[in-house]
């Protein structure tokens, strides 16, 4: 009898492996390992950046693929969400087909300009840890706290050469539609419309001509569009595809990865606009 | 601010087929990062059959191809004819060699058909007068290596003007779409012995 | 962060120049104007290193003057532009290099047709529908692009300046301190007030 009571009185799981769990649920996986082996050398943070810094010295042996527009902004109907998807080492064009826009979950959208493998990695981490805080925590994260993790983290890496220039957008029943500016620097701020990125100043000086918060969805889109259109055509480190994003309350929805030289002759032929561009000899 | 050769941008591609020569250019001006003009071609008439293409810093693509076109005029009046392409050739490496203390910061390439044998002509130049002769092709600018790689796959011997053309054609927009600081359209030149074919390609504008 | 602005129109130019004398942290003047008229029918509008821009710019208009008197005929937008560009890609092989940008904007005499003309320091000349220089060229270029066509009247011309005006003061942290705007037309060269509206704040 006794042991068929220890039996069943007995936890179904072992204390150890219990144990465990909590300890990573607590203390995070190791998946995403944060332990970042470092070069053995003095001041591993300024040789790396004389490494990778390809700005100020072409040759630098490590490349990192950069050049970027990206923007968000607010409106009455939530929030665009819009980058090119070029990535270039250099003059080098690496890829036409990057997705800069990182599904954190489905109402939280993250934008990656600077450091392609920076924004990947940090904006994954930064989805585990927004799914951890759901599960703890039994409800969605804020736009507010997942864009605080995110700079807190990156601010712990200040001067090791982190380059990244993100957005964090979404809609949560306790804010209603978010933005929030994050960057390596550790900078954090929410706003009603940011570009990041090489093209920035283009998207800007079409984005601030027209943008009005009363914008239907339709036209909103289409600023949107057409903001990154004009980053794409003036400057030579974004172009590709137009990736744009409509975060509603209900979450974001997708409005197409669309390649931009069909949408460009289409708006040169038939609005007239850029008119610089010949399109007849002489 | 980088290489003079890759502040503005652009590329220049040259191909031989039958009894007729390509030369092709793209039509960016930019300064770095920034697109200043869609509509600067780098390809410049010498006379009915030889034309220069010319990339590297802007300036010096106005001054070379303005200095040229009075070398040549000077030499049509003295000599009462058009200058041939071989000829040519070593004016424009004489002439580039004569700042080789302080030179223009250009890669040349020539193309033509020799009016008197009839044969096609191509040859590439580095910034201070080395001639390149080539029986295929000859690239420049700052989308060379995408050029070569294209050229070395796409190119086969003794293409019709209109094989040509495509091939050409095919060359440039692939290459120029794989360099962030060359593309935005493109200009194509056929030369054959007596007719000159010129086409405006529409490149990708990003 | 001087500002030069240049806009063509289906029959004039539009040039701007930023108003504010700039040295180091301080505006010595706030009633600069950053342009020449070299001839009836064309002004030049520079900016870039102090002290060279004026001489480099009376260095032209004297001579695209002294042209006109020694063969009777006042040279094209075209024919300037080309000089200039000359006398700039003489210059950048020089000792000491002038370091001016410039916008030269003209109206044939003949014709009547409206050009515009890109220059750098080096020399660099491009021939374009609207331009501009410095910090201005990142802002405005793409809001041009949108809503520049080759056929606008003087007052849409005017309204597209004005937008390109409100975006550098949204944008650029240092005030220009307003534009000097000029017009040329075929009836020649007239100064445009352009009143300064205020303040302009980011959504």
């Amino acid at each position: 009898m006794d042991t068929l009571v220890a039996q069943y009185s007995c936890p179904a799981i072992e204390d150890t492996t219990l144990d465990a769990e909590q300890d990573e649920l607590l203390h995070g996986p190791d998946a995403l390992s944060l332990n970042f082996s470092l070069p053995p050398i003095a001041q591993p943070s300024s040789w790396l950046r004389a490494m990778t810094d390809d700005a100020s010295n072409p040759n630098c042996p490590i490349k990192i693929a950069h050049g970027t527009t990206t923007l968000a902004f607010r409106f009455k109907g939530g929030i665009i969400v819009c980058t090119d998807s070029r990535a270039t080492q250099g003059n080098w064009i690496a890829s036409q087909t990057v997705k800069k826009v990182i599904e954190i979950n489905n109402s939280l959208l993250g934008t990656m300009a600077g450091g392609a493998a920076d924004c990947q990695y940090w904006l994954a981490y930064l989805g585990m840890q927004c799914r951890l805080h759901e599960l703890r925590n039994k409800r969605r994260i804020t736009v507010a706290a997942a864009s605080k993790i995110l700079a807190n983290l990156v601010y712990s890496y200040k001067g090791m050469g982190l380059s990244m220039g993100t957005m964090c957008a979404g809609v949560t029943p306790q804010e209603g539609p978010a933005l929030y500016y994050v960057d390596s620097d550790g900078t954090r701020m929410a706003g009603n419309m940011f570009c990041v990125g090489s093209g920035q100043t283009f998207a800007y000086g079409v984005l601030d001509a027209e943008y009005r918060y009363e914008m239907e969805d339709e036209e909103a889109l289409e600023l949107g569009r057409r903001s990154i259109l004009a980053a794409m055509h003036r400057d030579a480190y974004s172009g590709g595809f137009i990736n744009l994003y409509h975060v509603k309350e209900d979450g974001w929805v997708k409005h197409g990865f669309s390649d931009m030289n069909p949408i460009f002759w289409k708006t040169k032929l038939e609005k007239g606009e850029f008119s610089n561009v010949t399109a007849d000899m002489e | 601010m980088g290489s003079p050769f890759s502040m503005n941008g652009g590329a220049c591609v040259a191909m031989v087929g039958k009894d007729c020569v390509g030369i092709a250019c793209d039509l960016r001006l930019g300064m770095q990062a920034l697109t200043v003009s869609n509509n600067f071609p780098k390809i410049f008439g010498i006379n009915d059959s030889v034309y220069l293409g010319l990339t590297g810093l802007a300036t010096d693509v106005a001054t070379v191809s303005d200095l040229f076109r009075f070398k040549v005029n000077m030499y049509r009046l003295r000599e009462e004819r058009n200058i041939s392409p071989d000829t040519f050739a070593n004016l424009v490496s004489t002439s580039l060699y004569e700042r080789r203390f302080g030179p223009y910061f250009v890669s040349p390439v020539v193309a033509g058909i020799n009016q008197t044998s009839g044969k096609p002509f191509i040859c590439g130049f580095d910034s201070i007068g080395c001639i390149d002769f080539a029986k295929d092709f000859i690239v420049s600018g700052t989308a060379s290596d995408q050029l070569f790689g294209m050229c070395e796959g796409l190119y086969e011997p003794d293409l019709g003007p209109d094989e040509l053309f495509e091939t050409l054609s095919q060359a440039l927009l692939s290459a120029v779409d794989r360099d962030a600081l060359s593309g935005w359209g493109a200009h194509v030149y056929i030369i054959e012995k007596d007719k000159v074919t010129k086409r405006l390609l529409k490149g990708r504008q990003d | 962060m001087e500002v030069l602005l240049g806009i063509t129109g289906k029959d004039y130019v539009i040039i701007a120049s930023s108003k504010a004398a700039m040295r180091g942290p301080t505006v010595l003047k706030a009633t600069d104007n950053k342009t020449r008229n070299l001839n009836k029918n064309s002004v030049m509008a520079y900016s870039g290193e102090s002290g060279d821009t004026v001489q480099f710019a009376e260095l032209i208009q004297a001579n695209v003057q002294l042209y006109s008197m020694r063969n009777g005929v006042a040279l094209s937008p075209p024919a300037v532009s080309s000089f200039v560009r000359s006398e700039l890609a003489k210059s950048i092989r020089s000792k000491r290099p002038y370091n001016v940008n410039l916008l030269l904007g003209g109206v044939d005499p003949k014709t009547g047709e409206p050009s515009l003309h890109w220059l750098d320091y080096l020399g660099t000349e491009a021939k374009i529908p609207y331009a501009a220089h410095g910090y201005a060229q990142y802002y405005c270029l793409s809001l041009l692009d949108k809503h520049h066509h080759p056929d606008i009247d003087l007052a849409r011309g005017l309204t597209i300046l004005r937008m390109c005006s409100d975006e550098l003061k949204r944008r650029l942290p240092i005030d220009s301190k307003g534009l000097y705007v000029k017009i040329v037309s075929k009836e020649g060269i007239k100064e445009h007030v352009f009143e300064d509206e205020g303040q302009v704040l980011p959504a």
